[in-house]
């Protein structure tokens, strides 16, 4: 399949719809089982290594990493791009920096300090892991809001076994037409 | 079952077959070749682990 035949439609709303919900864009964009694959994948790791972690694992902290590096939540900035799975860290965070209570029954907001302290003895390795496969489901999205906004890195040739004209060179087949 | 009596190595395969199959899928848009490039793709990972575990374990052995 060339790259021209893929319906991108507008690729900036795809990217956002992809970034929103993994999949989302790709349907968006007619591609449906693409949509499917990246939704199962990229949110059944993150939903996995969330309940690793008790749920307690994703939140982000109002601190500059200049300042405070300690306290600073790098592992979000990976988690950020699973979209609005994540997304409501941001919300709790930005609701206790003004001394508001949290919404969505306190849904990826920051844990007290005493919860935070006793979480190793309560779910051991399972933190780390559940963090690793959080960050990672982020960091695959990144792939996928690419994939939505400018198709697949790759132009696939032609099937063989499909096409009656022997296989060309694959620089040929990635030439656009005009 | 007890969560924390799963092997560690278990929770690897998942890992491995997600990130195979979206960067395979990032990469083409046949189903064939998606699928034939994450099966690859899933299988060098695993492979360079298992390496990489039976080269420290016999470091480890040995030291």
């Amino acid at each position: 399949m060339s790259r021209q035949s893929i319906p991108l439609k507008n690729p900036y709303l795809a990217a956002f719809l992809a970034w929103l919900v993994p999949g989302l864009g790709h349907f968006y964009q007619g591609r449906r089982g693409k949509g499917v694959l990246y939704f199962v994948c990229i949110l059944g790791l993150f939903v996995a290594g969330l309940t690793m972690g008790g749920g307690k694992i994703v939140f982000w902290r109002w601190v500059s990493p200049f300042q405070n590096f300690e306290d600073f939540r790098l592992w979000y900035l990976a988690q950020f791009w699973v979209g609005l799975a994540a997304f409501p860290a941001v919300i709790q965070s930005t609701l206790a920096r003004y001394g508001m209570s949290p919404i969505l029954g306190g849904y990826l907001a920051e844990p007290a300090l005493h919860v935070l302290n006793g979480m190793h003895r309560q779910y051991g390795r399972f933190i780390d892991i559940g963090t690793v496969y959080t960050a990672i489901a982020g960091l695959l999205n990144v792939l996928a809001i690419y994939d939505a906004f400018e198709g697949p890195a790759l132009a696939d040739e032609p099937d063989p076994s499909t096409s009656p004209e022997p296989a060309k060179p694959a620089s040929l087949v990635l030439e656009p037409s005009t | 079952m007890n969560p924390a009596s799963i092997n560690i190595f278990w929770l690897l395969l998942p890992l491995a077959g997600a990130i195979s199959l979206v960067y395979a899928a990032s990469r083409h848009e046949s189903w064939k070749r998606i699928w034939w490039h994450a099966a690859r793709l899933s299988m060098t990972i695993l492979g360079l682990m298992a390496a990489t575990t039976f080269l420290l374990l016999l470091l480890h052995s040995r030291g």
